[in-house]
């Protein structure tokens, strides 16, 4: 019986140990009430797990070899690198756990999120929210941007951090194609004039949805009547047109639209191969590392449309269970320095166009961008910023996507 | 007589090998190719281009290639080992006696095979989050066990089925002890089963992806995790050196265990050494 009482006393002592002595950085309240100092000290020798969509070398590169090293030597913060195939696979994880009642010591400390998955995160409690003002690098960010301040429609709330911005475009090969469409009208003629040429990524694609959108804007003979919250009766008004457009340029796709590349990636495969003869992608300087990669020709061009290309914002969150959160938020503002999203604007780095504004870094960070040479057969985002769309809200994608799916990929 | 009837399966032998190493062979060549390609697009013969960087990127520490070439054999052969502790004696009992509740146990030994891995993953998930078994090594080897034990049951319950358990009388009458009479009578009898159980138990705890991932939580970086972000991403250069190296382990132990795979091993005598 004493014996049992000393062990069990022994036990108790055990596990009162270790609370007391380690500060805690599972707790975001109370590390949104520290100054930046006080985080950094708190970071300093822990470790942070980024989970990332990880299918491109470049990207990989990029964030373990440079922003894992500033970690490493500035911070003392180990850096993990988790690919995913999927994003939705780090949300499932976050959301798994969140049921099975882990709070503080959940596996994912970061996630490259938008869209959908932010939805989710968000209206699933998921995220770590209202943290941004204790980022130093937070004020180089211009929240008073709408097209930064919301996430596909979704309001970020401080509830994650943007990384980089990116815009749709077009991409041909020159050496097979002289006279690309130009817009979604020339587009939908061009098809018809070359059957079998064009095909696009079955939605809920991330790009076979953007590309439906933008016929479905089109449909609607401007995007203006579709922003703010779903409205039902317009959406089955444009819807019908969409649908009716898109039947009707169905034999006049790849294998006469019997199928769908269920993938961008199975598209641009498709398009290296010459089987069709367009592509697309969210990310404009993708077509640059595809190029120097080898898996596009390197007569491709990358190109904007005149009447517009749906433009959108990639962030970084923080789950709400991360128990490295302080090491998460030095991570963060990592990311927004004028250094790192320099480096990440560089064409043999990545070429992604910079969710800071430029103009509010240090001279010396100003005069880098501006000596960045632009690959030449990406499209400047410059040039696709003067025809730019805002995305819908979230609750709009889906619909156009399930109604995609019934009326015309059934 | 004899001789030509000796030739004539020979030749035969010997022309259903060479269509198998072709159609083992043929798959692997471009994946051979693309890992030193850069630029390859259709109707090229052969790549326009071609580069070490896909194989420099594989060997690099950034990729994680090799460090997670170690943990995934590692974990494979764990979950093997241990498939073969349990499936042993859970063939034994299910060849060689008859039961109440036989068949429910056979049904639900067999499930992970027949209820597709997905539907149930989430489920598991939480279990093992309850269990305070995720974002492990010990973790995602325990769950590898629910696909490769079916596998390795199976087998073994056909070799017992087989398997006459006079000769362990015997042996005990004999004298030998209960270890001895395993080692020496059972274990000859039933090695090609445990080789062919194990091989399938390796290959499969070798291939899975969505376990690994969720009760891995990521942390828990397999091969397929790294080999499924380049396949999917359409990088056919990464994804071929990469799965150089992912196919590696697979060959060796095919080529181990080969003969044992063949016709000429039988159930029964002829039992080489490994």
């Amino acid at each position: 019986m004493t014996q049992n009482l000393k062990a069990a006393l022994l036990a108790t002592g055990l596990m009162m140990t270790p609370v007391a002595g380690v500060a805690d950085t599972a707790d975001g309240a109370a590390l949104n009430a520290m100054n930046w100092d006080q985080v950094v000290d708190l970071a300093k020798g822990g470790e942070v797990n980024w989970f990332l969509w990880g299918g491109s070398d470049n990207i990989n590169q990029y964030v373990t070899e440079f922003v894992g090293g500033i970690l490493k030597d500035k911070y003392d913060i180990t850096l993990n690198r988790v690919g995913l195939s999927d994003t939705v696979e780090a949300v499932n994880i976050v959301l798994g756990e969140k049921e099975a009642g882990v709070l503080d010591s959940g596996s994912v400390d970061m996630i490259w999120i938008n869209g959908e998955n932010f939805r989710t995160m968000k209206q699933g409690d998921l995220a770590y929210c209202g943290y941004t003002d204790i980022l130093p690098n937070n004020a180089l960010v211009d929240w008073n941007n709408p097209a930064i301040a919301n996430d596909f429609g979704v309001p970020v709330e401080g509830c994650e951090v943007p990384w980089s911005k990116s815009q749709f475009a077009f991409a041909y090969d020159t050496a097979r194609t002289e006279n690309p469409p130009r817009s979604i009208p020339e587009l939908i003629d061009w098809v018809k004039a070359n059957p079998g040429k064009f095909t696009y990524p079955a939605p809920p694609d991330f790009n076979g949805s953007v590309f439906v959108r933008h016929v479905f804007y089109h449909a609607a003979g401007g995007v203006e009547n579709l922003l703010g919250d779903f409205d039902q009766a317009r959406f089955d008004e444009v819807s019908a047109k969409t649908w009716a457009i898109l039947n009707n340029l169905e034999p006049y796709l790849w294998r006469e639209g019997k199928t769908y590349p269920a993938s961008i990636s199975a598209m641009e495969q498709l398009y290296a191969n010459s089987e069709v003869d367009l592509t697309f992608n969210y990310e404009p300087a993708g077509v640059g590392l595809n190029i120097e990669n080898g898996v596009f020709p390197p007569t491709t061009q990358g190109y904007g449309l005149t009447d517009g290309t749906i433009g959108n914002t990639n962030y970084t969150i923080i789950p709400f269970n991360s128990p490295n959160k302080a090491a998460a938020l030095v991570l963060q503002n990592v990311l927004l320095s004028g250094e790192a999203q320099h480096q990440k604007a560089l064409p043999t780095v990545w070429g992604a166009a910079p969710a800071i504004e430029v103009s509010r870094t240090s001279d010396d960070v100003q005069a880098k961008f501006a000596k960045i040479v632009k690959h030449p057969n990406v499209v400047p985002a410059e040039e696709l910023a003067k025809a730019a769309l805002p995305e819908l809200q979230a609750s709009w994608i889906s619909a156009i996507e399930k109604g995609w799916l019934a009326n015309v990929g059934q | 007589m004899t001789t030509k009837e000796t030739l004539g399966i020979r030749s035969f032998r010997v022309l259903t090998g060479a269509v198998l190493i072709t159609w083992l062979i043929l798959p692997l060549v471009p994946l051979a190719i693309w890992s030193f390609a850069k630029g390859w697009f259709y109707p090229d013969l052969l790549p326009r281009n071609w580069s070490l960087r896909a194989w420099e990127y594989a060997m690099s520490d950034t990729s994680g290639v090799l460090a997670s070439l170690w943990l995934t054999i590692w974990i494979s052969l764990v979950a093997t080992f241990l498939s073969v502790l349990v499936g042993v004696p859970a063939g034994r009992a299910l060849g060689m006696y008859k039961f109440r509740g036989k068949e429910i146990v056979e049904l639900l030994i067999l499930a992970p095979t027949i209820v597709p891995g997905i539907a149930v993953v989430l489920g598991i998930h939480s279990i093992f989050i309850s269990l305070g078994l995720t974002n492990s090594v010990e973790g995602v080897i325990l769950v590898h066990l629910i696909p490769t034990l079916p596998y390795m049951v199976l087998v073994m319950s056909g070799i017992f089925a087989n398997y006459d358990p006079a000769f362990e009388a015997q042996a005990r009458s004999l004298g030998a002890s209960p270890l001895k009479t395993f080692w020496y009578v059972t274990l000859p009898a039933i090695r090609p089963g445990i080789i062919v159980g194990g091989l399938f138990a390796f290959l499969v705890s070798w291939s899975q992806y969505i376990l690994t991932l969720l009760i891995g939580g990521g942390r828990v970086e397999t091969l397929p995790l790294l080999l499924f972000n380049f396949a999917t991403s359409g990088r056919n250069d990464i994804t071929g050196a990469i799965g150089m190296i992912y196919i590696l382990p697979g060959i060796i132990i095919l080529l181990l265990t080969a003969k044992h795979l063949s016709g000429r091993s039988g159930a029964v005598g002829g039992f080489g050494q490994i």
